[in-house]
């Protein structure tokens, strides 16, 4: 099992020697992380700190990983000594990819004094490398390790897997050290992600993401990876492969699902073709293919981490049995339905009269606790399923949370969990839609709410549902909503 | 939480040998008869289906139960006392004779069973218990019985400390009403019958696993419906009217349907697909009465001073019964006569008890159609396939599709070696064409001139499962052989 390096206990057996050059592009980066409540969006829940390492690059900027960022409230810089702090931005920042680029906020003599590292060449299956830690004292302690494959990982956002290093090291597990750099050749080639102690592996962010990341952030607009937008099932099943008419001496992919709007999608690739190569890479049945460098690779890097966004590509696909040439200009798919995480982004909300409403996304439903994928209610994870079975002009699934138990909702209490479907006639697509309705004076006084389940259609008085909404912020509710602008 | 009810299930234990032994005490005269003699153990020797390997013979068992005679050759005692049974033999109290009988009628849906043994002689003597009625809180009760802990009779005392409507833990679907009274009832004592004042007043069937010197009784107008039910010959099962109620507290509710805040009136939230009232009443019609009693806005109505569900009175019917309505549509009242009829639809949701399980199998995939057994049995939690059993009633899912068909198993063979990940979804189409009952999917299988490629599509399967006809036919002998299968299909 990998986890996130914690503070465990400071173990100097050995002290290594440290190397002047690379320590001295090694900061500190501490951070107050806090979130939002999924039950109650309008509050937040206790912040928690983490301290990890940045590497200064040129221009006083700092690279570490997202997961150092992710809702920080607080961002500082601090010298290798801990005399010395800075507070600091975050510039980009990409949690699909577990990456974010920093800034001081003001001038840190500290950090001029530092020695800015540069990005090394790529590195490959039995490349040595130097992981640098830092101990309290501030001396740099460094531990050698090999780098003994290399794969697609999935190292922050769970579903995202970005080229990685498995590195056999043995390290002291020290404190402060949610991220560490690696470095070859006095240059960084890495950031370690998690380190597995009693198999000695650590996971490593490879240069390559590192370097495609920073590319893109140089122009301060920063777009993002791209992808295929694209379902597939591997094809090993020799029947299987018989049915589809894929030739003995090739692999394929099976796709069985096309986001619209999508690299994919947009390139006419559909449901039932069966994609065989990228770019002339040869994509085998379980879906690897050969790196002329780093060996045997998940396909998905031929386009996440070796291409850029609008770059063109071209695919071999198989349709019917008939091989066909594709080209595919590649782009993020469309924003879909349901969003993936919510970090940085305060959770929208609206309560109107003791109805909770908010919008649908993942962290919501994995706020059902472990087993959320069984037990959180089914017509939301049907949404998550099936997403296309929905999207029909919708941009957000509002959904009824819950009810607060006031005057305006007597005999409303038991409701949870119902996709809202209409409100006073008006079909809702998302919570900025569903404010202005709401806010609008409904026809006889009553607003009428069509939702999903039982009893698909309740009213609200909006008069008395005014009169609660004053309650509430009487007794303390910071904010009766939280609606974010429509795009 | 609803607390989780065990149905005092029979047990086989050994005797306990290590009491003292004392002096025989002298024999008495022969004992005068007493109702206790009419209270009679039951000793079943059971056969359950396994429905994750239905083609086998299922789990040999057995246990004690006790049952009590009501009529001339009619033993009563609880529906899963006889559940599933090979073989019920009666012993009367003091005798170690053990007399064959069998299951004349039995009713899941309440736990209760009509017993007749082969040769009514040896009991023609016995009094036959008399019913009583409700009796009242606080009053005493003894139930009687063989629980464990010895062979001979017991009696238990317990006092009535709660009448309400409780879950039924046999079928696991069904709701009636209950006496809870403040003694345990063991395993062994189901079926006995409790009695106060000489006369029966329910019969014992449950307890509670979270709480000792808690047991449950079936109370006579459930006990009562059972046996009228019967009366022709046949059990009907408990009717259903297929409406889902929402109250009518909310001023801003009542305001929208024109409603006085009266506290009146009931809403129809939904029309079960198929049910009785499909077709007559509508969503968002508004009860007012059923058969001329007061509806509230709670959907509960008073009967003789007594506060129940309206739906109580549907409880209390019968198949071809007629329940009448009156209700508001669009502010204009209307009246409406409900025909009743059983719903066997919605026992897809019940465990079912001494029916063989249905399967296919066929090249060594297995497919079984959806049920709460099947369901009990392989812990599914696929999304599609736990929406389907979801909506299988509310969405009238049943009305096309009898069955909904789960691969649920698939065996070893060169020919499945890749098809593993497919067990546990539920069959789309076969060949292109829908799959809407189990027997369906069984003929497409073994059709005359199949196609090159069997292809089955699952609801939200990410590829279809394709195999060549030609190897699927080799296989299946090759299959059933080496798994050991006995049967190829139970299709009825």
């Amino acid at each position: 099992m990998n986890f996130p390096l914690l503070t465990l206990s400071l173990l100097l057996a050995s002290t290594l020697l440290a190397s002047a050059e690379i320590s001295h592009s090694v900061v500190r980066v501490n951070s107050t992380l806090q979130g939002y409540s999924s039950s109650q969006p309008w509050e937040k829940t206790s912040p928690r700190k983490r301290r990890g390492l940045g590497t200064l690059l040129s221009g006083s900027r700092v690279l570490t990983t997202s997961q150092m960022v992710a809702d920080n409230i607080y961002l500082e810089l601090e010298s290798a000594d801990s005399s010395e702090t800075v507070p600091a931005k975050v510039i980009a920042v990409d949690y699909d990819a577990n990456l974010a680029l920093i800034a001081p906020i003001a001038d840190a003599g500290f950090l001029s004094k530092m020695t800015p590292a540069s990005l090394g060449s790529p590195a490959k299956s039995g490349d040595d490398l130097t992981i640098l830690q830092l101990e309290n004292n501030g001396s740099s302690q460094e531990t050698q390790g090999i780098i003994r494959s290399m794969e697609l990982l999935s190292t922050f956002v769970s579903g995202r897997y970005f080229l990685c290093y498995e590195v056999k090291a043995s390290m002291q597990t020290e404190g402060n050290s949610f991220t560490l750099p690696a470095f070859r050749k006095g240059k960084l080639i890495g950031l370690l992600t998690s380190y597995n102690a009693k198999d000695q592996i650590c996971d490593i962010l490879s240069v390559d993401i590192l370097s495609a990341f920073l590319e893109d952030a140089e122009n301060g607009s920063y777009e993002g990876f791209p992808s295929l937008g694209v379902g597939f099932s591997t094809t090993e099943d020799p029947y299987f492969r018989e049915w589809l008419k894929i030739p003995s001496g090739e692999g394929g992919l099976y796709i069985n699902r096309v986001l619209p709007k999508s690299s994919a999608g947009l390139a006419g690739i559909t449901k039932g073709d069966v994609l065989l190569s990228i770019d002339g890479n040869k994509i085998d049945r379980k879906g690897y293919y050969q790196h002329p460098l780093y060996g045997t690779l998940y396909w998905t890097h031929l386009v996440k981490g070796s291409r850029k966004m609008g770059e063109s590509v071209a695919a071999i696909i198989l349709r019917d049995g008939e091989v066909q040439d594709l080209q595919m200009t590649l782009q993020r798919p469309a924003e879909s339905l349901i969003e993936r995480y919510l970090f940085d982004k305060a959770p929208p909300y609206l309560i109107k009269g003791g109805l909770v409403f908010q919008e649908l996304s993942l962290p919501y439903l994995k706020a059902f606790g472990k087993d959320w994928a069984t037990r959180a209610p089914m017509n939301l994870l049907d949404v998550l399923s099936n997403p296309e079975d929905y999207e029909g002009g919708l941009r957000r699934i509002v959904v009824l949370t819950r009810v607060i138990p006031t005057d305006a909702t007597i005999g409303y209490e038991r409701m949870s969990n119902q996709i809202v479907k209409a409100v006073n006639g008006q079909p809702i697509t998302d919570l900025a839609e569903l404010n202005e309705t709401l806010a609008k004076h409904p026809a006889n006084g009553l607003h009428e709410i069509e939702t999903d389940d039982i009893p698909y259609r309740i009213y609200l008085d909006q008069t008395l549902a005014n009169r609660v909404d004053q309650q509430f912020k009487a007794s303390g509710l910071p904010s009766l909503s939280r609606i974010h602008p429509v795009k | 939480m609803r607390p989780a009810l065990l149905p005092v299930i029979l047990a086989l234990l050994p005797s306990i040998s290590s009491s003292q032994l004392l002096d025989p005490a002298p024999l008495s005269e022969a004992p005068p008869v007493t109702l206790y003699d009419s209270v009679v153990r039951i000793e079943v020797a059971t056969q359950t289906p396994d429905y994750s390997t239905p083609w086998n013979s299922g789990r040999f068992g057995g246990g004690i139960g006790t049952g009590f005679l009501i009529g001339q050759n009619r033993f009563l005692t609880n529906a899963h006392v006889v559940s599933d049974s090979r073989r019920v033999l009666i012993t009367k109290r003091g005798s170690s004779q053990k007399h064959p009988a069998r299951v004349l009628h039995i009713a899941h849906d309440c736990d209760l069973a009509l017993l007749e043994v082969e040769n009514f002689e040896p009991f023609s003597r016995l009094p036959q218990l008399q019913f009583g009625g409700m009796p009242r809180l606080e009053s005493e009760v003894s139930a009687i019985g063989y629980p464990v802990g010895g062979d001979r009779l017991s009696v238990t005392r317990g006092i009535v400390s709660r009448i309400d409507f409780r879950p039924y833990s046999h079928s696991r679907a069904d709701s009636h009403l209950v006496i809870q009274i403040d003694a345990a009832i063991n395993p062994g004592n189901s079926g006995g019958p409790v009695i106060q004042n000489d006369k029966v007043v329910g019969v014992a069937f449950q307890g509670l696993t979270q709480a000792d010197n808690t047991g449950y009784i079936i109370p006579m107008p459930v006990v009562g419906r059972f046996l009228k039910d019967v009366a022709d010959g046949r059990y009907d099962h408990y009717m259903d009217l297929g409406l889902n109620t929402f109250p009518l507290f909310n001023p801003a509710m009542r305001q929208a349907f024109d409603l006085k805040p009266d506290g009146k009136g009931v809403l129809v939230a939904r029309v079960v697909p198929g049910s009785q009232c499909e077709g007559i009443i509508k969503r968002e019609d508004i009860l007012l009465t059923i058969d001329g009693h007061k509806i509230d806005s709670a959907g509960n109505i008073k009967v003789g001073g007594e506060f129940l569900d309206m739906n109580e009175v549907v409880e209390r019917k019968f198949a071809g019964d007629i329940i009448t309505l009156s209700f508001l549509r669009e502010g204009k009242k209307m009246t409406a006569e409900i025909t009743l009829e059983a719903f066997p639809a919605s026992r897809i949701y019940a465990m079912k008890y001494g029916v063989n399980p249905r399967f296919t199998v066929y090249a060594g995939l297995v497919f079984q159609p959806l049920d709460f057994n099947l369901f009990a049995t392989y812990k599914f939690d696929d999304r599609k396939l736990r929406q389907l059993y979801d909506d299988y009633l509310s969405k009238g899912t049943f009305k096309e599709r009898k069955d909904i068909v789960v691969l649920t198993r698939v065996e070893s063979d060169q020919l499945t070696s890749h098809l593993s990940g497919f067990a546990g979804m539920v069959v789309e189409k076969v060949n292109g064409k829908a799959i809407k009952s189990l027997k369906e999917i069984h003929e497409l299988l073994h059709q005359d001139d199949p196609p090159e490629f069997i292809t089955i599509e699952f609801a939200g399967g990410s590829r279809p499962l394709v195999i060549p006809s030609a190897e699927a036919a080799a296989a299946h002998p090759r299959i059933m052989q080496q798994v050991g299968i006995s049967r190829e299909a139970v299709l009825d």
